[in-house]
């Protein structure tokens, strides 16, 4: 399985005045692994679910903003 | 006191997006997957719910939609609030 985000470590200059950012992440969605969809993938069961995960099938589901946020916080 | 609606409308308007989404989400998957019988089935289905939470939800709150797509009381109404970014 495919992770949702991937991260790397961007250049921080000794001169930099700003606070640094060490650790940046960009979202990688399910669809980028998927060649054409299937028919028939499994479905959320409710249309509720659906409209608050944003998509009708969990496979293609794709958080955003990064959940666990690297660098700073976690 | 200012015009105040009940929880039914709130539900029924939830449950009409949620609906209408899964029909958005089947219309452009079937726009790539026109011979997928069940999605066409589903979306049918989907579509009829729909139109009956519509009815559902103007025979009790009045007209949804303007320019035609819904119908009128008399006096006109179909200008009352709440509007959509009232709601």
């Amino acid at each position: 399985m495919h992770s949702q985000f991937k991260y790397w470590k961007p250049y921080v200059s000794p001169y930099d005045p700003c606070k640094p950012i060490r650790v940046k992440s960009y979202s990688t969605p399910p669809q980028l692994y998927m060649n054409f969809q299937p028919p028939g993938l499994p479905q959320f069961q409710s249309p509720k679910q659906a409209l608050m995960h944003g998509t009708l099938w969990p496979q293609l589901y794709s958080p955003y903003p990064d959940p666990h946020k690297r660098g700073e916080k976690s | 006191m200012t015009k105040q609606m009940p929880p039914e409308y709130y539900k029924l308007l939830e449950e009409l997006q949620a609906i209408d989404f899964v029909i958005v989400e089947l219309n452009l998957y079937l726009n790539t997957h026109p011979h997928d019988f069940e999605a066409i089935k589903q979306f049918n289905e989907a579509s009829q719910h729909s139109m009956h939470l519509k009815i559902e939800f103007e025979r009790q709150f009045g007209p949804l939609m303007n320019f035609g797509k819904s119908y009128s009381n008399y006096p006109w109404d179909v200008d009352d609030s709440p509007w959509p970014w009232q709601v």
